[in-house]
């Protein structure tokens, strides 16, 4: 036998030997046995497995700090009850008593560690009244507290600029700010008044155009959205449900009379739908809330025909 | 007559019935009781682990032998042998069996045969053509115009088609040409035994060392006659152009032999390959009916010699193309058919049995270790590679919650987990040694090639999804439907840099 066949052949008894000593411990240990030297006999185990955000918390269990650090499996656990504590610095422990069953796992994979106050930022750069997100474009909006200047900044509160004046008859306080479609307008609105506003371009002290100020006396507006061509508004009122062009002078159209003074509405600004509820009196005299759907579409709904027509869908 | 045809019928059937019992066990398992399925699937990974483990050392082990005689010159050696009374007085007779293959690929093959370092008045070629190949009489002139006086004898043989009792097989054509060599032998008086035969794939460029070492292994075994002697087959001729997919599959190739060269109680001839001239005629030449004659040729003579045959590693390459085409999935298909043709070696097994059953001399414990042997290699082909990738995750897919709260449904995962780092591990390993097997880099290709060469690696886990087992389980499910397969050779054509 030469000598590559020797170390060939130690190496093969070798393997065997690895395979024939290991496979029990890890069948046993894959299974929830361990084994206990002392009374030569497996004992039924189980596992709690760890996963926090952040990772890294420090384990305790029973009281007893554990060398591993979250995302951990904790292995060959008695069957038992068991207080387990989570710790990691400037962030709130998280504790909870785990109940530990034979050969199962109990994965509690979800822990989020909620940092502590030191955490909290300032955003604003100068004295605010209000506030809007803007989800899509990752932009805070601001009001100062006069009710008069509009900033803007991203979401860590950088960036802070001011980025256009409210018009000055425009009463405070707006109740929403809204971006239009075209990301070149935002409205806000209050109980009578809508202002649509240009925001200035980056870089640019002078305003684009001047904002436009739309007053709806004697009406509570309730809410008003932004139409997907971004120059149709669609306000909401007390009373009724109209569509207006974004120009100081223009004639709304009242597509809809309300008979509820408050009525949900909802608008699906992909396919320009407006789902509302109003009230409606049966036969029996009983009055019925209902939910309708008002297309606003281009291809439903042709505007310059229903601003001449000025229809209203429910007489 | 009948019983031996269904007993082989029987025979035929075992692997295939096998490996798509273990996989529909399996699948049945992980659906009914996915904790026995894991159970299994944890005791495999872990056999996994430590075969991936000893396979790796081996090829190591393998691939030093290889490197440590790479530059040793056999001739020499053999000139040695003198003063211990050896005289080298061997013919080496080369068989080239050839398909379709063009001068393109004929032509190196010969010329490597000229560069060689050895007499070549010692060498006689045989280019093997079939008649039915209708350019093969054109090549085997232009080959003779350019060959005929390179070497002692320069043959050309015209293997006819539909022989009685043949299978269109390269055995079959490799049969017809030994035959006339043997005329050939005859007439100018040499021995046999003074012949050894080497039977070569017809892309076959051997290293320049290559009769020198198997003259000095030939001379200098106990039974020179009671052994094939196989080198390593390495697919250098064209690894630089082939496309990277192919030829991660051909370097792989390599490497299984490397490992196989070291199992030394288990290792069969395959592919290119050489043996006693004097031993092919006693066992009655190559089988002309079987497709995998490169392996079956080893069996005849394992069961002529009652059991006391065995094959004796060269550390020396013999080069091949690897087979690609024009286009990615085209060269899938090719590599997919290539593989499937080798697994058809499966063949051997009822032909194996069937021996074993008519003989009385060989102990009955190695006919059980051999058969075994045989069987267990074809089956785990075929399985390993769907038992690691489709049904390992069954049992946390199929298992539902139950499972997934089960200890074993926790680790099952991470054990898998680990199988798959010790298989990047061993990876490395492969990666460092296909850079030194590799031959230079060719003029016209770029440096950047080099880089893609390691790169290419990663997708190592697509190749064992697509080529790993399927091919093989696909051959085995054709023996055992009885749809036999003919030899279809790989077509290999060569890229002109």
């Amino acid at each position: 036998m030469s000598n590559e066949q020797r170390i060939r052949a130690v190496l093969f008894y070798l393997s065997v030997a690895v395979f024939f000593t290991g496979l029990p411990a890890i069948l046993s240990s894959s299974l929830g046995y361990k084994f206990n030297p002392r009374t030569l006999k497996f004992a039924k185990t189980g596992i709690i497995s760890l996963k926090t955000q952040p990772q890294g918390a420090s384990i305790y269990l029973d009281g007893k700090l554990l060398n591993d650090k979250t995302p951990a499996t904790i292995n060959e656990l008695l069957p038992g009850s068991y207080n387990l504590k989570l710790e990691l610095r400037a962030h709130y422990p998280w504790s909870f008593q785990v109940n530990v069953e034979p050969r199962k796992v109990v994965r509690l994979e979800k822990i989020i560690l909620f940092p502590k106050r030191s955490n909290i930022e300032q955003l604003n750069q100068d004295k605010v009244s209000r506030f809007w997100l803007d989800k899509d474009n990752a932009r805070i909006y601001y009001l100062n507290q006069e009710g008069s200047i509009l900033y803007e900044s991203d979401f860590k509160g950088e960036k802070f600029k001011e980025i256009g004046n409210i018009p000055p008859g425009f009463i405070p306080f707006p109740k929403e700010l809204k971006v239009s479609p075209d990301k070149e307008k935002m409205l806000i609105f209050n109980a009578h008044q809508i202002a649509v506003l240009y925001p200035r371009p980056a870089g640019d002290l002078s305003y684009t155009q001047p904002p436009v100020l739309l007053d709806f006396p004697g009406q509570q507006i309730n809410n008003v959205f932004w139409h997907s061509d971004s120059y149709h508004l669609v306000l909401v009122t007390d009373r009724s449900i109209k569509v207006t062009e974004m120009q100081a002078k223009s004639s709304p159209v009242n597509l809809v009379n309300l008979n509820s003074r408050i009525s949900e509405v909802s608008y699906e600004a992909n396919s320009d739908t407006l789902y509302f509820m109003d009230s409606q009196t049966g036969e029996d005299g009983v009055s019925y809330d209902n939910i309708y759907k008002l297309e606003l579409n281009k291809k439903a709904v042709l505007f310059n025909d229903l601003i001449r027509l000025r229809q209203n869908a429910k007489e | 007559m009948q019983k031996n045809k269904k007993v082989k019928r029987v025979l035929e059937i075992i692997p295939g019935f096998l490996s798509w019992g273990i996989i529909i066990l399996l699948i049945l398992l992980a659906i009914f009781n996915p904790v026995s399925c894991a159970i299994i699937i944890i005791v495999f990974d872990f056999y996994w682990i430590i075969r991936t483990v000893y396979l790796t050392t081996l090829l190591v082990m393998a691939h030093h032998k290889l490197y440590r005689q790479k530059d040793k010159n056999w001739l020499v050696e053999c000139h040695r042998l003198q003063a211990r009374g050896i005289l080298n007085n061997l013919y080496h007779l080369i068989i080239f069996p050839v398909y379709k293959e063009g001068l393109d690929i004929l032509r190196p093959s010969l010329r490597a045969l000229q560069e060689c370092n050895y007499p070549k008045e010692k060498m006689i070629v045989v280019m093997a053509f079939e008649e039915r190949n209708p350019g093969a009489r054109e090549n085997s002139a232009v080959l003779e115009s350019e060959f005929k006086d390179k070497f002692f004898r320069h043959l050309s043989t015209f293997h006819p088609d539909g022989l009685e009792a043949e299978a269109r097989t390269k055995g079959a054509n490799a049969t017809w040409a030994a035959k006339k060599a043997k005329d050939l032998l005859q007439a100018e008086g040499i021995k046999d035994e003074e012949v050894v035969v080497s039977c070569f794939d017809a892309d076959t460029c051997v290293d320049k060392e290559y009769f020198g070492c198997l003259s000095y292994h030939f001379l200098t075994s106990p039974k020179p006659h009671q052994a094939s002697y196989q080198p390593i087959p390495v697919y250098n001729n064209n690894i630089w152009q082939a496309p990277s997919f192919a030829r991660l599959v051909e370097i792989s190739s390599s490497f299984c032999q490397m490992i196989e060269s070291m199992r030394l109680e288990k290792f069969v001839t395959f592919s290119s390959h050489s043996m006693s001239f004097k031993t092919l005629v006693d066992i009655g030449y190559w089988p002309v009916d079987m497709v995998s004659d490169d392996s079956v040729i080893y069996w005849k003579a394992f069961l002529f010699y009652g059991g006391n045959y065995r094959v004796i590693p060269l550390y020396n390459t013999v080069s091949m193309d690897v087979a690609y085409s024009s286009s990615f999935l085209k060269t899938i298909e090719m590599q997919y058919r290539q593989k499937r043709r080798w697994a058809w070696g499966v063949e051997n097994f009822p032909f194996l049995i069937s021996g074993f059953l008519n003989e009385r001399q060989i102990p009955l414990l190695t006919k059980i270790r051999r058969s075994f042997h045989l069987l267990e290699s074809h089956v785990t082909w075929a399985v390993w590679a769907i038992i690691l990738v489709f049904i390992g995750p069954l049992p946390i897919i199929l298992g539902g919650a139950f499972f997934n709260q089960m200890a074993i449904g926790y680790n099952l995962p991470k054990i898998t987990g680990l199988l798959f780092n010790f298989t990047f591990a061993a990876s490395l390993v492969w990666v460092v040694l296909s850079r030194i097997i590799l031959p230079p880099r060719p003029k016209g290709i770029s440096w950047m090639k080099n880089v893609v060469m390691i790169l290419e690696w990663v997708m190592v886990p697509f190749i064992i999804l697509i080529i790993g087992s399927l091919p093989a389980l696909d051959a085995q499910t054709h023996l055992a439907l009885g749809r036999y397969m003919e030899f279809n050779p790989t077509h290999k054509t060569k890229r002109v840099v």
